[in-house]
């Protein structure tokens, strides 16, 4: 069944004069349960392939489908489709400073509209499930880089989402973080099915993956 | 509430001193308390003033006055007989026989036209006057009198002095033309009541000495009236009832100056209109600190609409957050304006001009009705000036922001 896909997807930026055509009939299609890894240099588009599948922005041309139907990052739905459908875990990891690791977990569920008693729960279950039990109560600001990612992705996994999107998640972290956090997808994908599409530039964690696609001139390989 | 939404808020709520006291909210708390403060001390203080007015012109006037209507002085079975007719209104809780008129006083070659004041002395007489008595006796006696203190002031008179008083009788001309009768009285007290004109002009005395001066015999010039205190607002409705139950020859009109006080109380929220522009003023500093916050938490932002929240969810956490702090700066205000009005109540080095304000001192009054209103207004500007900015949130793109973090 496809999750998620993006079919002839064109997308160009303007800079001044000079136009930078990053995506050239780029497709996509995200099976349940894969774990897609999409490299390519820096600067080759990348990041803009999945802002356009998680319903950030929108292609200048093609089109993005859900379960077969076809959304756009501009429709009224689009928050919604983004809270309940898709997880985001980014290189910055984009924590609300201001909330607790629990609390910062429990955010998407409770933008969702679902009580804080029931969110605060699933959060801690997932924060123990990621080996963060012991740092509920910490803010992004004590907690160490694998230690953020780990919490973004608990937070990126708390509405069930089909699809986790994860932009360079291992690319702020140094080699041994970056291990910890693609095991962790890996062990992710295998005993929950969990469905990824991760953004590295990391060839050597890319190669761990059975599906990879490389990003070349705007056209997905 | 969205419970997003309400999760920040308890935050906010549970721990002020983290989320709430922020240096870049500084100069936008700044500005709301010295704004309202500024216009709460002046309304505390035009309450006060208005309130120490209208208790003063209140109790030192009467409310209605009954008189002939050609002016005749009043024999003592007429004064009973309306006494007696007025004290049996429900409205009416005194009816005095009184004398008042004008005369010179004079000390030398200091001379002051005054309003003589004469009442009964006996038990059952006025007293109205006697708490305002500030040295000297408040009993009036035969032969003496109460001065207004700004009076004796300029005349350069003091207790146990003799004030002279001169009264021209149009209606008794001599050989050698008309000749003014003239008295002399010890005083016994001095009046100080705050409402400058009767502290510069009024002199109490016994009836029987006004009768002497006016060469009458045992007659009343007037009954002064005063209403029981939740019908002093319908003086002048009651005095047309009086007037059509005394009959002929009789007049009842309203004396209260209701006129003044509406004037007074027209001005107060006059300064109070004028004052909310200094809270608008205020508010654009709310706007400025609004601004920065968005600025400031573009990745927040960010991150709340990736996630799924609506631009209204953004902006209602946002504002929560605000109002709280613009709501603690009111309250703080309004403290500020108490200490400011009580401080102006009481320096001692600029007092107010009694023949231009009537009364020659402030006076504070904190009415919970004006903290209310205060508090309302305020909140309304400061929430109006909060999302005025926050309307930006919804033209923010979610991708420029997370490519721009």
């Amino acid at each position: 069944m496809i999750y998620l896909a993006g079919y002839s997807l064109y997308k160009a930026y303007y800079d001044q004069d000079q136009t930078i055509q990053v995506l050239k009939n780029a497709t996509l299609e995200v099976e349940e349960g894969d774990l897609v890894v999409i490299t390519g240099q820096s600067g080759c588009g990348k990041s803009t392939l999945l802002h356009i599948l998680g319903l950030l922005d929108d292609p200048d041309q093609g089109k993005v489908c859900i379960l077969g139907s076809e959304v756009s990052a501009h429709q009224a739905s689009a928050p919604s489709i983004r809270n309940r459908e898709i997880g985001f875990v980014f290189q910055f990891h984009y924590l609300v400073e201001d909330l607790n690791a629990r609390e910062n977990v429990a955010l998407p569920m409770l933008i969702a509209g679902n009580t804080k008693h029931s969110a605060l729960a699933r959060a801690d279950e997932l924060l123990q499930l990621l080996g963060l039990e012991q740092r509920l109560k910490h803010y992004p600001n004590q907690l160490s880089g694998g230690e953020q990612q780990r919490l973004a992705l608990a937070r990126a996994l708390i509405n069930q989402p089909k699809i986790v999107l994860a932009d360079e998640p291992t690319g702020n972290l140094d080699p041994g973080h970056s291990r910890e956090v693609w095991q962790l997808f890996h062990k992710l994908n295998r005993e929950l099915g969990q469905t990824f599409v991760i953004v590295t530039h990391d060839p050597e964690l890319a190669s761990q993956s059975d599906k990879i696609h490389e990003l070349k001139d705007g056209i997905l390989i | 509430m969205n419970p997003a939404e309400k999760l920040f808020l308890q935050l906010y709520l549970n721990h002020p001193g983290r989320y709430l006291l922020r240096f870049s909210f500084i100069f936008m708390v700044l500005g709301i308390v010295l704004s309202v403060g500024i216009l709460a001390a002046g309304l505390n203080l035009f309450e006060g003033y208005e309130r120490a007015l209208r208790s003063l012109l209140l109790d030192s006037f009467p409310h209605i006055s009954v008189q002939s209507v050609n002016r005749d002085y009043l024999d003592q079975d007429q004064v009973a007989a309306i006494r007696q007719d007025l004290l049996a209104q429900p409205e009416v809780a005194s009816a005095i026989p009184t004398i008042s008129f004008n005369a010179m006083a004079y000390n030398g070659s200091k001379v002051r036209g005054s309003l003589i004041r004469a009442y009964d002395p006996n038990p059952g007489g006025a007293d109205h006057y006697s708490k305002y008595v500030s040295s000297g006796s408040s009993r009036l006696e035969t032969g003496k009198v109460i001065v207004g203190h700004y009076l004796a002031q300029e005349l350069g008179l003091a207790l146990g002095d003799t004030l002279r008083l001169v009264y021209p009788q149009l209606d008794r001309i001599t050989p050698l033309g008309m000749y003014p009768s003239e008295h002399s009285f010890i005083i016994s007290g001095i009046y100080k009541s705050g409402y400058y004109e009767y502290d510069r002009s009024q002199i109490l005395c016994t009836l029987a000495d006004a009768q002497s001066i006016l060469y009458i015999q045992s007659s009343t010039g007037s009954i002064e009236v005063k209403l029981k205190g939740t019908y002093v607002d319908d003086a002048w409705e009651i005095s047309r009832n009086f007037d059509r139950m005394l009959g002929n020859g009789l007049t009842a009109f309203p004396v209260a100056n209701s006129g003044l006080l509406r004037v007074v109380r027209m001005q107060k929220w006059l300064i109070f209109v004028i004052f909310c522009f200094l809270v608008l003023i205020a508010g654009i500093n709310i706007i400025s600190a609004v601004t920065t916050q968005i600025l400031d938490r573009k990745n927040e932002i960010a991150v709340l609409k990736t996630l799924g929240a609506t631009p209204p969810t953004i902006r209602q956490i946002f504002q929560n957050q605000m109002l709280l702090v613009c709501l603690g700066a009111i309250v703080l205000g309004q403290l500020f304006g108490y200490l400011l009005s009580w401080l102006v109540v009481k320096q001692d080095f600029y007092h107010l001009k009694g023949d231009v304000y009537f009364i020659d001192r402030l006076e504070l009054y904190v009415s919970p009705l004006n903290q209310i209103i205060i508090f309302v207004v305020a909140a309304i500007l400061a929430v109006i000036c909060i999302r005025i900015p926050l309307r930006r949130i919804d033209r923010m793109q979610i991708i420029d922001l997370l490519r721009n973090p």
